[in-house]
């Protein structure tokens, strides 16, 4: 963090632009000393979205002299930009004053309704200000428009969850699967929805593919393991339960059972160096397994 | 025999060009050429800028409803089949309603894009850039063949074959004279085409200067014609009438008998049994389970 090199700050700030990580304090660091050393003018027209990302990032490390500064710059160069607006209402949402970040939001959607960062934005101010329900409605609006946007299906599906409408987060998690079926993530987090929603065969589907796509995942494997555990005693009680769409032998269950327990004893025993905790860790699972 | 045959070479390339050609013809087109450039430019950004209206929601919504479509038709296989079948149905029944469309009462009817605001609009717009386009180059290349017809300007210090002559000497009939010496046409032509490494220098990457897109644009005016709107409910209908054709054959069928296989817990003669009894089922599925075996064979 110590040596700052113009080029490299340069090229790792357009990096992280691109790929959207919020590595904010490294950000805000390199924005910092670009800033400091007089390094903007040499930037050219990039100057501009560098600002924005560092704007962006002194508003998670609350550096309020940075944002001002940035913001006025900003400012300066693009007066009346609905972009420049919206951080703007970003600051707003920082220094609390939600609604009138929220009015903000409105007064650009009224002039521009398909401003995609405004709308967004404002589905977040309802969720800091608490109104679910609203912020439910605003994102399926959205949605219903911007079909294709995975990180705001992932978004309603949390809502959803938070309100325990499993059904309705089962479907916003399987829109998020065709739109990235090569994703583990989506799959697992379908998984387990279908798993609270007592909808064991499928669910056990989707941790199998989960592990397919992801070797030796453990919350995969975790959920494997109940799911045949619950099938296997359900099957013990009654077989006419298991006479759903989806049949599952026997066999194969106790078999995928078997080989859950094998993976998660091996993983579980392979990291020694964690010391104390490690092995206790280690004896709950090893415990869990050997109950059910 | 050799020396009449050199002296002639040396004779033809004994042409003496008045340093004020240079002065007053060679360099001026070229600065005209690149400052014209510079002008289109910023006529371009000027144009667009004032006339960059925006698509509404409603439009948005139109193009990703049938990317939607498309999605599902897809990686529909993801999903268990009776979310599958939900999604279709509502899909197949909406664009068949043309509830997706921009403006659902317009749905039987031809789209004109006279009517059309929008379109209107667009249409106005490639007009514009083309008219920003097209009038600097008439101009300048009437300038030229009005005052310097038939001047000769330079010397390329490279041999060049005869067939480089209507090139490189348009506006000068003389057959004799050798083709490295570029006449004033050619050299605006020259400069049209190749200039363009230097306005990316002066205005940076993405820049409207150069007279090559708009040669391009104009061949394609015919094949595309880019302002006309597409039809949007046609390909809802279109969309639809594929997607009630997808079959669903549910990817995570055989997962658990793949998955063992795959942790060495089942044999692969399981898994043989099993793409040989996809291969018995009806035709309409047998290239997707050939597909299927083959990437099971891959995992494994």
């Amino acid at each position: 963090m110590v040596s700052f090199d113009y080029k490299t700050a340069v090229t790792t700030l357009q990096e992280l632009r691109k790929s959207g990580e919020r590595k904010s304090e490294l950000v805000v660091f390199l924005g910092e000393s670009l800033i400091n050393r007089g390094y903007t003018g040499k930037l050219g027209d990039e100057v501009w979205s560098v600002y924005e990302q560092i704007f962006i990032a002194a508003l998670d490390l609350e550096n309020d002299q940075l944002t001002i500064k940035c913001l006025e710059n900003l400012n300066k160069r693009f007066p009346g930009s609905p972009r420049v607006k919206i951080l703007e209402g970003m600051k707003l949402e920082a220094d609390d004053k939600l609604d009138s970040a929220l009015a903000l939001y409105e007064d650009i959607l009224k002039e521009d309704e398909a401003n995609i960062a405004a709308s967004k934005r404002r589905i977040a101010v309802y969720k800091a200000k608490g109104q679910d329900g609203q912020a439910i409605d605003a994102l399926t609006r959205y949605l219903d428009a911007v079909y294709n946007d995975a990180e705001a299906w992932l978004e309603l599906s949390a809502l959803y969850l938070n309100y325990h409408l499993y059904q309705q987060a089962g479907f916003c998690l399987e829109e998020l699967i065709l739109l990235q079926p090569q994703n583990h993530f989506y799959h697992l987090k379908y998984a387990e929805v279908l798993y609270t929603s007592d909808n064991i065969p499928v669910a056990l589907k989707q941790f199998c593919r989960v592990l397919e796509l992801c070797e030796d995942n453990i919350r995969a494997l975790c959920g494997i393991k109940l799911c045949t555990s619950r099938l296997l005693n359900l099957s013990n009680i009654s077989n006419a339960s298991t006479s759903n769409s989806v049949y599952l032998e026997s066999k194969t269950i106790s078999d995928l059972n078997a080989l859950a327990v094998e993976r998660l004893t091996a993983i579980y025993s392979k990291n020694q160096h964690g010391g104390k905790t490690a092995i206790e860790i280690k004896n709950v699972v090893i415990d869990w397994l050997s109950q059910s | 025999m050799s020396q009449p045959l050199t002296s002639m070479l040396v004779e033809s390339q004994a042409l003496y060009l008045d340093p004020a050609i240079r002065d007053w013809v060679l360099i001026p087109i070229m600065v005209v050429m690149v400052l014209v450039g510079i002008f289109r430019d910023q006529v371009t950004l000027l144009i667009g800028s004032t006339s960059g209206k925006k698509a509404g929601i409603k439009a948005i919504r139109e193009t990703k409803a049938l990317t939607r479509g498309v999605t599902l038709r897809n990686y529909g296989n993801n999903i268990p089949s009776s979310s599958f079948l939900i999604r279709k149905n509502y899909l197949c029944s909406s664009y068949k309603k043309g509830d997706f469309l921009k403006n659902p009462a317009s749905a039987n009817q031809v789209v004109n894009p006279m009517t059309d605001p929008a379109g209107m609009e667009m249409m106005m717009e490639g007009m514009k850039k083309n008219f920003a386009m097209i009038i600097p180059q008439t101009v300048i290349m009437g300038w030229i063949n009005f005052f310097f017809s038939g001047f000769v300007l330079i010397k390329l210090p490279f041999p060049l074959t005869l067939r480089f002559k209507t090139m490189l000497q348009r506006g000068v009939e003389t057959p004799d004279m050798d083709v490295t010496w570029v006449s004033s046409l050619s050299w605006y032509f020259l400069n049209l085409f190749g200039l363009r490494s230097i306005f990316t220098l002066l205005l940076g990457e993405d820049n409207a200067a150069d007279g090559m897109r708009d040669m391009a644009a104009m061949s394609q005016m015919g094949a595309a014609s880019p302002g006309q709107p597409q039809d949007f409910n046609k390909l809802f209908l279109a969309e639809s009438e594929n997607l009630e054709l997808t079959p669903h054959n549910w990817e995570l069928d055989d997962i658990e008998v793949r998955l063992l296989v795959k942790y060495g817990k089942r044999e692969l003669v399981d898994n043989k049994d099993i793409i040989e009894m996809e291969d018995i089922s009806p035709i309409s599925s047998n290239d997707l389970s050939d597909v299927k075996g083959k990437s099971k064979k891959k995992r494994t």
